[in-house]
């Protein structure tokens, strides 16, 4: 198990794929672990790409800091981990909170990106989200992780999902509830006590940028990914449909293919963000469908789209 | 060396000899918090501290006890040897980081609680398989789950804006705590052929 050094903390780290060529680098949600991009992993690494997947401080098998977590850190190790890319073009994907220090990280350092998913994230905390962090928070300090991870389950996957595996949940509980604790999961989340909005700085990011949301993304809804797609001049927003915001582990297949056509089209400069709307399809490897022009993609209801 | 204990035994029960070693490591750890918190207590005239001290006092008290009626105990000479070494580790030291020595060890017993309630997670060692309600699978799933409310006060206070001045040095307390603690867990761990995940 490879680590890259952090001051005085390690950074756990896997890099697959062959020696040189493009490479997309995962940045795990807030209870995540690197393992879970195994599929990403399979799927990209069989067409020629590299894949690099970490722990972030504080999770799974990177050092978990005692009391401090800062997001500049998180940066920082995210950096460590691109630089081991060396010259290669590198496609960033971070979902959720890892979508946040993706983003973070193409603010400052975009010029080393070749593109950018952005996937169930958000540039600034809504009144919402503030009161759901705060509410998750306050189940993980009370209830500990397994109840962080009750509040999470119905929140972040379809019933389509969780019908089938009801009788299962505590197995699938159980490598989450082993690789988390409690204390670096509170330091993780006491992140963002003093965070900024990044709005402003999101037009600095002249990338290609891909925007992933889930249909019924309930903890980060389309009005935070909306922002992204206004701010970030060459983005697509591309609505997956029936998805939650852990659509990452319900739709592996599904999002794998979006992310490796996303990384050919930038490659073969056919890639033109245009701040555009699209519908996913149902199917991988189906072609995207644009958003029904004239209607309101903010809505749930097909209503007349009202300029803003 | 084993992710979990066991193997267990055909009714899915731990090996006398491993909760006997765990049991001991906390009951020595979770004693030692107890008996800094009694001393804390009689010094603490805030009410709000006084309280959660008192409370800690008595859920660190209640681990104690729980182990004690909890585990099936045999005996382990070993522990002659042991016994010594965790509970010198335990012992209050005032930093040499802080330059105030009363507020010194008031930070370092709280580090050491940070570090005894957030690194060791005694549930995480059990195997699936280990019945839901065996009295020794209960008392560390109860310990765990009370360590993650009962830190909450080590990090208000680590975290208070008083002590942010001292951060750097405080962290520093913390880290070294928490280094010590996972070193003396892991090696009782790997005396009875176990190796954590975290």
């Amino acid at each position: 198990m490879p680590f890259l050094t952090l001051s005085s903390y390690r950074i756990r780290y896997e890099l697959d794929g062959p020696q040189h060529g493009p490479a997309y680098v995962f940045v795990n949600g807030l209870t995540q672990y690197a393992e879970l991009w195994s599929a990403y992993r399979d799927a990209l690494v069989e067409k020629g790409f590299r894949v690099a997947t970490f722990d972030l401080l504080g999770q799974g098998a990177s050092d978990k800091p005692g009391l401090f977590i800062s997001q500049d850190d998180q940066v920082a190790a995210l950096g460590l981990v691109i630089d081991v890319l060396g010259d290669d073009p590198v496609f960033l994907c971070g979902i959720s909170f890892g979508g946040v220090i993706a983003l973070r990280y193409a603010v400052t350092h975009g010029s080393r990106l070749a593109g950018l998913a952005a996937m169930s994230t958000f540039a600034e905390l809504s009144p919402q989200l503030l009161l759901l962090g705060n509410a998750l928070r306050a189940g993980l300090i009370h209830g500990g992780t397994s109840y962080l991870q009750d509040l999470l389950l119905p929140m972040n996957l379809s019933d389509a999902w969780l019908g089938p595996q009801l009788g299962n949940l505590d197995t699938i509980k159980r490598q989450g509830w082993l690789t988390n604790d409690v204390y670096a999961l509170q330091n993780l989340m006491e992140s963002f006590l003093d965070f900024k909005p990044l709005t402003a700085q999101l037009p600095s990011i002249k990338i290609p940028t891909l925007i992933l949301n889930g249909e019924f993304d309930f903890l980060t809804p389309r009005t935070l990914h909306e922002t992204l797609r206004l701010q970030i001049p060459d983005s697509a927003l591309v609505i997956i449909p029936r998805a939650f915001h852990a659509f990452t582990l319900e739709k592996p297949a599904l999002t794998a293919a979006l992310l490796l056509r996303f990384a050919e089209d930038v490659l073969s400069k056919k890639w033109k963000g245009n701040r555009s709307v699209w519908i996913a399809p149902e199917t991988a490897g189906d072609p995207l469908i644009p958003f029904p022009e004239g209607h309101d993609h903010l809505r749930a209801i097909p209503a007349p789209e009202v300029h803003r | 060396m084993s992710r979990f204990l066991g193997p267990v035994d055909t009714m899915g029960c731990v090996p006398p000899r491993q909760q006997t070693r765990v049991a001991a490591f906390l009951m020595s750890c979770h004693g030692a918090l107890a008996r800094q918190l009694a001393v804390a207590l009689i010094w603490e005239r805030r009410p709000a501290w006084h309280m959660e001290l008192n409370t800690q006092l008595y859920r660190e008290a209640e681990t104690v006890t729980l182990l004690l009626r909890a585990t099936s105990w045999v005996p382990d000479p070993e522990l002659l040897f042991l016994l010594p070494t965790w509970e010198t580790a335990w012992q209050a030291t005032p930093p040499a980081e802080i330059g105030d020595r009363t507020q010194g060890l008031a930070i370092d017993a709280a580090a050491l609680g940070h570090a005894v309630h957030s690194m060791i997670r005694p549930a995480g060692l059990l195997p699936e398989q280990v019945p839901l309600h065996d009295p020794f699978a209960l008392a560390l799933r109860r310990i765990e789950f009370e360590s993650g409310r009962v830190m909450q006060a080590q990090i208000l206070f680590l975290k208070s804006t008083d002590l942010l001045p001292l951060r750097e040095q405080v962290t520093s307390v913390v880290e070294s705590r928490h280094r010590l603690v996972r070193k003396l867990w892991r090696e009782m761990l790997a005396g009875i052929g176990v190796e954590p995940c975290n």
